[in-house]
């Protein structure tokens, strides 16, 4: 059967307007469902028909997956808020300013405008071959082929490769696991938290998913504790452009400073591995270090320790190296 | 007042910004189906057997349109669909059914059987001896003039040649086009300083924002068509061609089009298929192109490999050069290599240089002119080798450029060819002031924590202008002027802005003036292509010719109603008079109607008989309808005439990211007379943008196992946005008239990319401390590999990445 | 029930990529049911009547017979981890129980290459190679035996084998052809993974070799499932304790032998310190009586023509 591309089929749009209904039409359908947030990922393979869902099960209609509100110490953010509200909250600016930095940063205002939080994080890969509909190990076949010799992998990853070398597009996936935040996951065997961390799974777990959301799964709120508010907060992202693009390497750290010693620190990359990668190793070397340019320079060192670039992508090592360095040193106030 | 030098909104500028403007796919007609298209998943296949029973059995299915049932053409030229497709998403057939979502369904249900071809992406690949050819036959075309033959051959370099390059250097076998000019031996050997480089430029796709949709239908044997295309008359004319049909059977509507860069100069290939499926099957056919599609069919800049070198004297003049192009034609051929040596010799005036070239077949989208085609890749190029001369001379980077460029006597090209006119160093002066050099150069490679300033200029000639073209004007009752322009209406605003030429002319305001264009029924004059900025100077020209026709027609009236001589008449301000006694005159639209009951050649009964038939169509179905200036542009002109643009860049680089940041950016041109100022700034800053686009980021990448296309959504393909534009660009216009014109108006489309991309490369090499990375784009990963001394991404001579 | 997995390669051509894992399920089932129907055949089936053998056995015969060696016993047991670990990486993530299995298959694929290896080395330098071997006559009685078996008429006892049964050998040959197929296969998806030794090349072949590479480690994978899990029923099944036994331990009785075993095939001769039950092994040899060709000793094979 010929190929055709960016021209949406047909599918039975739902909008339910409860999680319960929302994850009764999920079991319902099965792996014929989609759980449609924004939609900026889900319409690109819609589009180019290669996903192919018959029952689209849009979450815009649900109230309580909307809206940031405050927590004990900490917040709660609803899944299907936007990234632009996620920028410019102002409890998440004024104390997680590394979440609204990131989402901010995040393709264009209008994509952000329709992107929400949830989606965000829940996002597909962006590699090419893999988004070009080839039989991947990611579409369930049985090849790479960003890592064959020719490929092309400038994008790709230089930790974490299990047969799949694609990496993590999320920018906000970094900030909240720097922030040490909470995914809450809802289905109709109730509800589970786990942690940002283990939200990603990569592709030697499963190489078709990049979350831990399987079938019939919602993200349905982001709990993010009061552990690191008010930290010392760095967050870059190196594009190819100001704007519209995915970070080739990005950054996200949370350091607790005393006396110009590190207390505490908690540090993410992206771009780098098939799923947002912690340093936890860093994180260890820093701890109790004083924060200098020579402990930043160090944990850019240990950063990329086992690294293992593809034909293309050497200059992510540097550019990680670089980045941790940067996330360590003193930041203007 | 004069209209000209004026800041004037075109007429289509409320449709534009309020949505009501009809592009190609806004159209409608009673009945109208859609269609959609089957694109071929291989670089180069052979169409063994098609099923679409289960397509056309389909409900809602109309009809399948197949490559023999579409116009024939001679190879190697493009049918709009075909059976041995040449590249990744080459159109193979079309489906139409009575919505689009069914015409998709539909192609997903057709049974294609591809015989998979040898294919190849990379010219220097083909030239290995033993190296895959993009056709059954060879990989370039051999035609050689005054012969029967036509055919096929393969150009193949030794393994001689490729073991005689040095590491990394591009190898020079034999070329297929050799010009030289002067003595190369003697000037390298006058050299002070010879700088020998490797160079690789990317392919780029046109991208322009809308994709060449089309709509067409049959009425009375007539076929409507509302292509997307960037020329009105001359597309029309390309359509009655290519379906061999009479000129005057075809009425095309396409006021707008949204950008086309050089890739829909008459349209496209592919606009042929709704008029063909609409013949098919007897309802009016949109096919809709979508971004995916766009990026196929919608050409590409050829990119090259070639290795320039270079002989300068102690003070900086360019004694010799000596440029080899290795240039990718794509699955139709075109090479723009010529060109691109034509700009260098033009630029820098060498004492001797030789251009060796060739361009072969590839198995990738067709190639074509793109805005500033050769010219944009040679300067981009050559412009950090030229300043690493400078550095290593010791010589100002400004004046080294001032030193080699031409001036009124200024030549160029193989024939050594003159110029109308040539105010470079002006230009580079004024750019220099704008820009402020003296200070901005003095920041070149400080520092400003990690960030790495530098501070880049580009010149960047082309070609700007042609004549011969016809011009159509009607001074009708209701007193008003309408010049109907039969260039298209891309955006650049020429189509209103050449009119300008005749309502000065005439003395007339431009309230008073109604531009008449974008549907040849409204009967158009002959004219350019919209293309090869050639309309601001070609059509002031045809104006201002029809512009003095109807006043010379005018003052003839007025000297048979009133006596006297015409030369004792006047014209303006919407009156023909006396010029002792004002009273003694009539309105325009007295004057019309007056031609109107004088008919002969007053209304447009006699005409000129040096006019194109196409014009004097026109002139005749206007004729009776008021008083009508119609004439050829008979100018004349020695020499080309050629427009000149230079860019300042000041860039801030991360030393530890390779992020390239353009913090300022100013641009001046000799583009003669500045016709409308906020317009000419327009093209001035756009083409800037283009060119920064090209210089950092926009790519073409293919995977080499399966030739298969990666870079063709915006997100990958990755032009500039708008963040990465600076906040301020400036601009300026030297303003002297070209002496060659009568209006001074040397056209301005596209010089302006080659200059935004030379100053990027530029500064991008001055912030690296002078090191040329001597290839596009200079995308962060190539910068930082060079920063951190690791090996680059690509190898020297990689293409495609 | 789908038998492959297939997709539309880059170029939109029909390749293979692999058996559908419904294939996984079926060996289960499949193997399952031949458990099942075999362990109520055995049920419902007379016992045959028990010869009494033993005591006419030739003196000369020792009381424990030494069926594998200990060398061959840490081969079958390394060679059995290597199996299993193969078996559960490849299999229990399917299943959904997720972890990174591909490291972990493929090392352990090099486990079982490298016993495979010195099983085959030991066996042709030390063992006899053609105990292996199924000859004419023994494939007959194989089948009678089947045949009987179904028809639930009591086991004949008129021919009996030498070292290995003919299920034994037909099991073993079966396993050795379907694990060399995984090893051959697994080898060359090795190019596919990343690991230290090569460049990963999925060019290496064509797309449709890929395909029946794929799909023969498939097969020999879900064969292996079934194959596997009918070696540990017979394992466990009383009657047969007395082989497992001897896989753990290394010998069999005197009664086993006689019972089970035909001494003409199966020639026994004690070996120095034997019969003191000491570690030196009984020399055993095939039926050098009926042996064609003359062989040496050690390296005879108990072939029936
Ligand atoms: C051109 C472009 C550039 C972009 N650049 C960036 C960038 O620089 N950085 C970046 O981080 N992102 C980027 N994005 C991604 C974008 O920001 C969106 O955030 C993201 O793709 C998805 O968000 P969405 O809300 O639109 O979700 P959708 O597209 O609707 O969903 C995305 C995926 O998540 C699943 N999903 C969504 N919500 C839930 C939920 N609550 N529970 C379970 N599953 C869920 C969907 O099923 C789907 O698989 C870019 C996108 C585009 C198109
Ligand atoms: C003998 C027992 C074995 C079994 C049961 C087995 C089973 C499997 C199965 C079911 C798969 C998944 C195949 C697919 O996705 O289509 C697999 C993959 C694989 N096997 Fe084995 N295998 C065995 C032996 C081996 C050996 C000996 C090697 C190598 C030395 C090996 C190397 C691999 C590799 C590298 C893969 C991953 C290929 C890929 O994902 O592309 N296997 N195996």
């Amino acid at each position: 059967m010929a190929v055709i591309r960016d021209m949406i089929p047909a599918f039975d749009l739902f909008q339910p307007t409860s999680i319960e209904d929302a994850i009764d039409l999920l079991d319902q359908y099965g792996d014929d469902s989609w759980v449609f947030a924004g939609g900026m990922d889900s319409f690109d393979w819609m589009k180019d028909r290669i996903k192919r869902p018959t029952a689209v099960v849009d979450l815009g209609n649900i109230p309580e997956l909307k809206g940031i509100t405050s927590s004990d110490d900490g917040l709660e953010i609803g899944a299907m808020t936007t990234l632009t509200e996620v920028a410019s909250n102002s409890d998440v600016t004024s104390r997680f300013g590394l979440l609204s930095q990131a989402a901010g940063l995040v393709a264009t205002p209008q994509i952000r405008n329709q992107g929400t939080l949830g989606g965000n994080l829940s996002q597909d890969t962006r590699c090419w071959y893999y988004r070009a509909g080839w039989p991947c190990y990611r579409a369930g076949g049985n090849i790479c082929y960003a890592s064959a010799p020719l490929a092309m992998n400038r994008e790709h990853c230089i930790f974490g490769a299990d047969r799949c070398v694609a990496v993590n597009p999320s920018d906000t996936a970094t900030a909240l696991i720097a922030l040490d935040a909470k995914m809450v996951v809802h289905s109709s065997k109730g509800e589970r938290e786990v942690d940002a961390e283990d939200y990603f799974i990569g592709p030697g777990i499963d190489i078709t998913r990049m979350t831990v959301l399987e079938t019939g799964d919602i993200l349905t709120t982001i709990r993010i504790p009061g552990t690191w508010a008010g930290a010392q907060f760095y967050f870059e992202k190196v594009e190819d452009r100001k704007s519209w693009d995915f970070a080739l390497v990005s950054v996200a750290s949370a350091l607790v400073v005393n006396n110009g010693r590190i207390e505490r620190a908690r540090i993410a990359v992206n771009g780098v591995a098939p799923y947002p990668m912690r340093l936890d190793a860093v994180e260890a070397a820093v701890t109790g270090k004083p924060q200098n340019e020579e402990t930043a320079e160090a944990a850019g060192d240990i950063a990329i320790r086992g690294a293992s670039p593809l034909r293309h992508n050497d200059y992510k090592l540097p550019l990680m190296k670089n980045l941790v360095r940067r996330a360590l040193r003193e930041q203007a106030p | 007042m004069a209209t000209i030098g004026q800041d004037i909104a075109p007429p289509d500028l409320v449709a534009k910004v309020t949505g009501r403007a009809k592009f190609a796919e806004d159209f409608r007609a009673e009945g109208m189906v859609f269609a959609k298209l089957l694109l071929s998943p291989m670089p180069h296949a052979r169409v063994r057997r098609v099923d679409a029973s289960e397509a056309l059995a389909m409900p809602g299915v109309l009809g399948i349109l197949r490559a023999e049932e579409v116009p024939q053409v001679d190879a190697p030229r493009e049918a709009c669909l075909t059976d041995e497709p040449l590249y990744e998403g080459e159109p193979v057939l079309a489906i139409a059914a009575v919505d689009e979502t069914t015409a998709a369904d539909a192609i997903d249900r057709i049974k294609v059987d591809f015989e998979p071809l040898p294919f190849v992406l990379d010219p220097l690949e083909s030239l290995r001896p033993n190296g895959p050819d993009a056709r059954i036959g060879g990989n370039y075309f051999f035609r050689p003039r005054g012969s029967d033959i036509a055919e096929f051959r393969s150009h193949k370099w030794t393994d001689a040649d490729f073991a005689a390059a040095g590491e990394g250097q591009m190898p020079m076998g034999e070329p297929r086009t050799e010009w030289s000019v002067g003595d190369l031996d003697a000037g390298f050997d006058q050299a002070d300083l010879v700088l020998d480089e490797t160079i690789v430029h990317q392919t780029l796709s046109h991208h322009p924002m809308e994709p060449r949709s089309c709509m067409a239908y049959w009425q009375n044997g007539k076929l409507y068509i509302h292509p997307s295309t960037q020329s009105t008359a001359r597309t029309a004319v390309g359509i009655a061609r290519s379906m061999d049909l009479d000129p005057d059977d075809v009425v095309l509507i396409g006021p707008y089009c949204g950008g086309g860069f050089g890739s829909k100069i008459s349209g496209s290939p592919t606009m042929l298929i709704p008029a063909v499926m609409s013949r098919k099957i007897g309802r009016p056919v949109m096919m809709r192109i979508n971004r995916y599609e766009e990026t196929y069919i919608g050409r590409s800049r050829p990119g090259f490999q070639a290795r320039v070198k270079i002989g300068f004297r102690n003070d900086g003049r360019v004694t010799a050069l000596d440029l080899y192009i290795v240039e990718d034609g794509g699955a139709y051929g075109s090479g723009d290599f010529n060109t691109a040596g034509t700009v260098a010799s033009l630029s820098y005036q060498p004492l001797a240089m030789r251009l060796r070239g060739v361009s072969l077949y590839t198995n990738t989208p067709p190639r074509s002119a793109q805005r500033g085609p050769g010219g944009a890749q040679i300067v981009g190029m050559l412009e950090p080798i030229i300043d690493k001369a400078a550095r290593q001379l010791g010589i100002d980077r400004v004046a080294i450029r001032e030193l080699n460029a031409p001036d009124n006597n200024g030549w160029l090209g193989p024939q050594q060819g003159r110029l109308t006119s040539a105010y470079v160093r002006e230009a580079l002066a004024m750019g220099k002031e704008i820009f402020g050099w003296e200070e901005k150069s003095r920041l070149s490679g400080q520092r400003n924590g990690t960030k790495a300033i530098g501070v880049g200029v580009g010149l960047s000639p082309f070609v700007g202008g042609s004549t011969g073209y016809d011009g159509l004007v009607v001074i009708r009752p209701d007193g008003k002027l309408y010049v109907h322009q039969g260039i298209g209406n891309l955006g650049t605003h020429s189509m209103a802005d050449t009119a300008r030429a005749a309502a000065d002319v005439l003395g007339l305001p431009w309230d008073r003036v109604e531009v008449v264009w974008g549907d040849t029924s409204k009967h158009l004059p002959w004219s350019s292509n919209q293309s090869g900025s050639q309309t601001i100077h070609a059509h002031t020209r045809a104006n201002h010719a029809a512009g003095i026709d109807a006043r010379r027609k005018l003052q003839q009236i007025a000297a048979l109603d009133w006596g006297g001589s015409p030369g004792d008449y006047v014209v303006g301000g919407g009156r023909v008079y006396h010029r002792s006694n004002r009273n003694q005159g009539m309105t325009f639209g007295r004057a019309a109607r007056r031609a109107i009951q004088l008919r002969g050649k007053f209304s447009g009964y006699e005409m000129d008989d040096d006019l194109n038939a196409m014009t004097v169509a026109s002139v005749q179905a206007l004729a009776g309808q008021g008083l009508i200036g119609a004439a050829k542009d008979n100018y004349g002109r020695e020499g080309s005439t050629w427009t000149f643009v230079v860019g300042f860049a000041l860039v801030e680089l991360d030393v530890e990211t390779g992020q390239v940041d353009i913090k300022e950016y100013t641009a001046v041109a000799d583009c003669g007379t500045v016709i409308h100022p906020r317009s000419l700034a327009a093209q001035i800053h756009g083409g800037g943008v283009q060119g920064f686009g090209i210089a950092r980021s926009q790519r073409w990448v293919y995977d080499p196992q399966w030739g298969v296309a990666f870079a063709k959504r915006f997100y990958t393909a990755r032009p500039p946005g708008i963040l990465d534009v600076p906040l301020e660009m400036k601009w300026g216009a030297v303003g002297i008239p070209d002496p060659q014109t009568p209006v001074g108006a040397k056209g301005i489309g596209e010089p302006p990319v080659g200059a935004g991309s030379a100053a990027i490369t530029s500064a991008i090499a001055d912030a690296l401390g002078g090191q040329c990375l001597c290839r596009t784009p200079l995308t962060l990963d190539v910068i930082l590999a060079a920063l951190e001394g690791r090996e680059q991404p690509y190898g020297p001579l990689e293409t495609h990445v | 029930m789908e038998f492959l997995r297939r997709a539309a390669n880059p170029w939109n051509q029909d390749v293979w990529i692999g058996i559908s894992w419904d294939l996984m399920w079926a060996a289960v089932i499949g193997g399952l049911a031949f458990l099942v129907l075999h362990a109520v055949i055995a049920w419902r089936t007379p016992k045959a009547e028990s010869t009494a053998v033993a005591e006419t056995g030739d003196p000369a015969i020792p009381d424990r017979i030494l069926r594998h060696s200990a060398a061959s016993r840490a081969f079958h047991w390394l060679m059995s981890v290597t199996m299993f670990v193969l078996l559960i990486t490849a299999f229990f993530p399917l299943v959904g129980i997720r972890f990174a299995w591909v490291t972990i298959h493929w090392i352990a694929g090099i486990g079982l290459i490298l016993t495979i290896v010195y099983h085959v080395v030991y066996a042709t330098m030390k063992q006899d190679l053609w105990s292996m071997w199924i000859g004419a006559k023994e494939l007959k009685e194989g089948t009678q035996e089947v045949v009987g078996f179904l028809k639930r008429s009591p086991p004949a006892t008129s021919s009996k084998p030498g070292k290995y049964p003919i299920d034994h050998k037909l099991y073993h040959n079966t396993t050795a052809v379907i694990t060399l197929a995984a090893i051959a296969t697994g080898v060359l998806m090795m190019v596919r993974v990343d690991t230290p030794f090569w460049a990963r090349n999925p060019y290496l072949l064509s797309d449709q070799m890929w395909g029946i590479v794929y799909v023969v480690h498939g097969l020999s994978g879900v064969a292996l499932i079934a194959t596997i899990m009918a070696h540990i029923y017979f394992a466990v099944r009383p009657e047969k304790w007395w082989i497992t036994l001897s896989m753990i331990n290394g010998f069999i009785g005197k009664k086993e032998y006689l019972a089970h075993h035909d001494p003409k095939r199966w020639v026994v001769t004690p070996g120095p310190g034997a019969r003191g039950g000491g570690a030196a092994p009984p020399k055993v040899t095939g039926g050098a009586a009926q042996s064609p060709k003359a062989v040496p000793q050690d390296k005879q094979s108990d072939r029936l023509t």
